[in-house]
């Protein structure tokens, strides 16, 4: 049976390199053909708004590869509506990966899950 | 009886994570459980250096997972690329990189992402200490 895998970025990018960290994570397992979500909670959406400029710190801007989640077979991308409203952020503001959910959403996914990743 | 694996994640200079994995690591194999393999990943790898040298009245943590991996035969796997970031290298990726160089601890050795994957797929529970 495929195992079930939850990935939870919960921080701002760049201030920490744990999205990059979680997103290697994500692309890795999807390669082992794992079902995965990724899901975006709390300073987690940060890492999904447009136009990112991290070269201006000298950065690299890793923003681009949640772009690749989809191809990579990362069927499920979801992120928290109550987050964004919490931020004053719209959906319109994000790369168009991910789809808003309710908190319950999440913790359906997360209570399913064989592993749970948050760095 | 489970198989487990560990995900360490914590900084071994600044932080306490370590440590609980330790004491994890020695209460299950302990307990009679299988522990595969302890993966280190962000600044987990830093205590893969041999060249770490705390104060001679603390505890050493590279020389605790190198005599508990030992001891109860489970790997410790670094990840490659957080860790030839972090400046702790083996000497095949010292020479790759002609880097003057190599500090890996001999019982841990430096692979990919995969082995997580893997240790995934192959265990009961990964538990995370960051």
């Amino acid at each position: 049976m495929r195992k079930r895998l939850s990935i939870i970025f919960n921080k701002a990018p760049y201030g920490t390199q744990s999205g990059r960290e979680l997103l290697d994570i994500a692309l890795m397992a999807a390669a082992f053909d794992m079902d995965i979500s990724a899901l975006f909670i709390e300073d987690g959406v940060y890492q999904l708004l447009d136009n990112q400029q991290p070269d201006i710190l000298h950065m690299k801007n890793h923003s681009s590869t949640f772009k690749a989640l989809e191809l990579y077979g990362i069927e499920t991308a979801l992120v928290s509506e109550d987050a964004l409203i919490h931020r004053r952020l719209s959906q319109g503001q994000l790369l168009p990966v991910a789809q808003p959910a309710k908190q319950n959403e999440l913790q359906s996914i997360i209570a399913q899950s064989d592993f749970v990743f948050m760095l | 009886m489970a198989t487990f694996s560990l995900l360490v994640t914590a900084n071994p200079h600044s932080s306490q994570g370590q440590f609980s994995a330790i004491q994890f690591a020695k209460t299950v194999t302990s307990q009679g459980h299988t522990l595969k393999r302890v993966f280190f990943y962000a600044d987990g790898v830093l205590v893969a250096s041999r060249l770490n040298c705390p104060p001679s009245d603390e505890y050493n943590l590279t020389k605790t997972w190198a005599k508990l991996a030992i001891e109860h035969d489970f790997e410790l796997v670094a990840c490659v690329t957080v860790a030839m970031k972090r400046g702790i290298t083996n000497a095949a990726e010292a020479e790759r990189n002609a880097l003057t160089g190599d500090n890996l601890d001999p019982a841990f050795e430096i692979s990919g992402l995969g082995q997580l994957t893997e240790a995934m797929l192959e265990s009961d529970r990964l538990v995370t200490f960051g």
